[in-house]
């Protein structure tokens, strides 16, 4: 190639470069367009017509733990109902003779049902006739109430001993039952407060505790805990079940 | 290196093909998004390898108010790296042109792509700041973008100096007419629009989606005590559920702060940490500690946002903490917020209302992720508060974005 010729040689190459050049570009352009308007009408076709469904997602929702068997609900949801608890009705609480009625168990499958709830409840004691809750009793009520986590329903489930007439003991273990709420009510703070504690009072007649109930955490660890004393008390728990 | 005189031009060819094959790989996991799920994401330096689900770096930048244009007009805004995608088309083509022309290729031409080489390279400077400085992250699909822009800068440079060199000076060029430069430019600007047109012209309309996810169904109870985290210039309330050690509420409060959305919102915030040592709804914790943190945020008082963010800017060390145990946490949190705050933290009260937010959340059946945000009584659904934000606040709360 020489000087005088190398203009006329560029001249021609020029064009073919220009042209490749050209068509790469279109190539490049109309590729990712095309990509581009793919990628786009993808998405809004799974958008519009989705063909699987979106990945499930926990949902919040209060606690749920293994002993809320069927069995269990079901009592519970009978006394939440028969308690006037689950609705917007003022709540009046359970006397023996509802109790009767909706639980339509044995006192032992009654107080069965409240074994699993050991480690998350207590026994609030009394002393004989009476209805005022001690320094520890309120303590450990405190305690109790406030290790909430993700419950729905606060359970109290009052009783007297057998010593005295049924008439008396279902009037004390009422009290007792009110005692509970009435302190509840004095510390949590809380306006849907009768919407969350399932208040029953039980007599003598009805599910009176074993002697294994002292094993429980009680408000009075340190003093003779027999079946007497473990029936003057009220018991007071958690229950960690949706309905 | 300056031998042969296609090899600038080969080079700005690989360069180009580089730049556009990440600036599709950005534009797809962005253009994939438009279905409202939430889909992996390629972060990888490593051309082809496939998208994953830890890909923070790259998700951050994704979901960045720097990673796409027109954002109040558009759902998720045009990305930029559409731009990107086209001018690596017309750079491919340029490049090809060049190393077919080689020696005969005009001056002119070469010194055109010298200059227009450079624009690319200054956008990744810019974005290259802006991930440094902002968003403390380094996306790789955007790294390869930067290494593409420099590799083409650098090919521009070469050709100059190929021109400039003796060998150079000894070619025969052909002259060409003071328009093709005027035709190229405006052919690079077409090219570099074409893409985003085409994205605009088919993106889908979210609209209808956008109050498809629920409302509150419970209003929040006095006895929760959510915290008040009121803008100076407050016009729209809203209901946040966060949780201080999650990566996305940070990543979301940054972006609110960033865009001067926070400032419009009168917002109620409830605490729902993903701790199980306080959050029942999880076996496991994800982010242990966080029920401390979340304490420490209600301990805060007229502080707790500057405690919320504390923990934010913080997040990192916070979370070591908080796995190294509580002992070890509560003592950061007594250094940074004293000994009253620190008392706070193991007072019942503190407990029994983190634990009324946690029930607030779970009568609202809120999704056990975070953060979940309410507009009035509106919930966003998750991909709206990403992507989606700054759309779905022009369709559903206008003010907050004047």
């Amino acid at each position: 190639m020489t000087s005088h010729e190398a203009p006329r040689d560029s001249a021609q190459a020029a064009p073919i470069a220009g042209l490749i050049g050209s068509v790469v570009t279109v190539l490049a352009l109309a590729g990712t367009a095309f990509a581009v308007r793919g990628w786009v009408s993808s998405a809004n076709e799974r958008l519009t017509t989705p063909e699987a469904e979106k990945p499930k997602v926990a949902i919040a929702d209060q606690s749920e733990v293994a002993y809320c068997t069927p069995r269990f609900k079901e009592v519970l949801d009978r006394v939440l109902h028969s308690c006037g608890l689950a609705s917007d009705e003022t709540r009046r609480g359970c006397k023996p003779s509802d109790v009767k009625t909706f639980a339509s168990i044995s006192d032992e499958d009654f107080n069965e049902l409240f074994t699993p709830l050991k480690d998350r409840g207590a026994v609030i004691q009394f002393d004989e006739g009476m209805d005022d809750l001690d320094p520890a009793a309120k303590k450990l009520l405190e305690d109790k109430w406030f290790a909430r986590k993700g419950a729905r329903y606060f359970f109290v489930v009052a009783r007297a001993s057998k010593s005295g007439t049924q008439t008396k003991n279902r009037a004390l273990s009422h009290r007792r039952a009110n005692s509970v709420m009435f302190h509840l009510k004095s510390v949590a703070d809380d306006p849907e407060i009768d919407k969350k504690v399932g208040l029953l009072w039980l007599g003598n007649e009805f599910a009176q505790l074993s002697k294994e109930y002292c094993g429980w955490q009680t408000s009075r660890p340190d003093k003779k805990c027999d079946d007497e004393a473990v029936n003057r008390s009220a018991f007071v728990s958690w229950v960690d079940c949706r309905l | 290196m300056l031998s042969g005189s296609r090899t600038y031009a080969v080079i700005a060819l690989v360069a180009a093909l580089l730049g556009l094959f990440f600036a599709s790989t950005s534009t797809l996991d962005y253009a994939s998004h438009l279905d409202r799920r939430l889909h992996d994401v390629h972060c990888s330096f490593i051309p082809g390898a496939a998208p994953t689900s830890e890909a923070e770096a790259c998700r951050a930048a994704m979901y960045s108010p720097y990673s796409a244009l027109m954002k109040d007009a558009y759902w998720g805004g045009i990305p930029i790296s559409l731009f990107a995608l086209g001018a690596f088309a017309f750079f491919t083509g340029f490049a090809a042109y060049l190393c077919a022309a080689g020696a005969r290729a005009p001056s002119a031409a070469v010194k055109f792509f010298a200059a227009v080489s450079a624009t690319p390279f200054l956008a990744s400077v810019v974005m290259f700041t802006i991930s440094l400085m902002k968003l403390e992250h380094f996306c790789k699909i955007c790294v390869g973008i930067y290494v593409s822009s420099t590799l083409l800068m650098i090919s521009g440079v070469l050709g100059l100096a190929r021109l400039s060199s003796p060998l150079g000076q000894a070619e025969a060029r052909p002259r060409l007419g003071f328009m093709f430069p005027v035709v190229w430019l405006l052919a690079l600007g077409f090219t570099t629009l074409v893409p985003a047109v085409v994205y605009a012209g088919s993106v889908p309309d979210e609209r209808p989606y956008l109050t498809q996810c629920g409302t509150l169904k419970v209003d929040p109870p006095a006895n929760a005590e959510l915290v008040t985290l009121r803008g100076a210039r407050a016009v729209q309330p809203a209901l946040l559920f966060e949780d201080p050690l999650c990566p996305t509420c940070k990543a979301f409060h940054e972006r609110l702060v960033g865009e001067g959305i926070y400032e419009r919102l009168d917002a109620k915030l409830s605490l729902f940490p993903l701790d199980s040592e306080c959050n029942w709804m999880l076996n496991e914790p994800l982010h242990p500690g966080a029920c401390i943190v979340a304490k420490a945020v209600l301990c805060g008082g007229e502080q707790s946002r500057q405690v919320l963010e504390w923990a934010y800017d913080q997040q990192t060390d916070i979370s070591k903490a908080g796995k190294a145990g509580p002992n070890s946490l509560k003592a950061l949190i007594r250094r940074r917020w004293g000994d009253a705050l620190a008392r706070c933290l193991d007072d019942r009260k503190t407990e029994v209302r983190l634990n009324n937010q946690l029930h607030f959340a779970s009568d609202n059946s809120i999704p056990v992720s975070t953060p979940q945000v309410y507009l009035g009584k509106q919930r966003l659904c998750d991909e709206d508060t990403d992507l989606g934000l700054r759309f779905t606040l022009g369709q559903l709360a206008p003010e907050v974005l004047k």
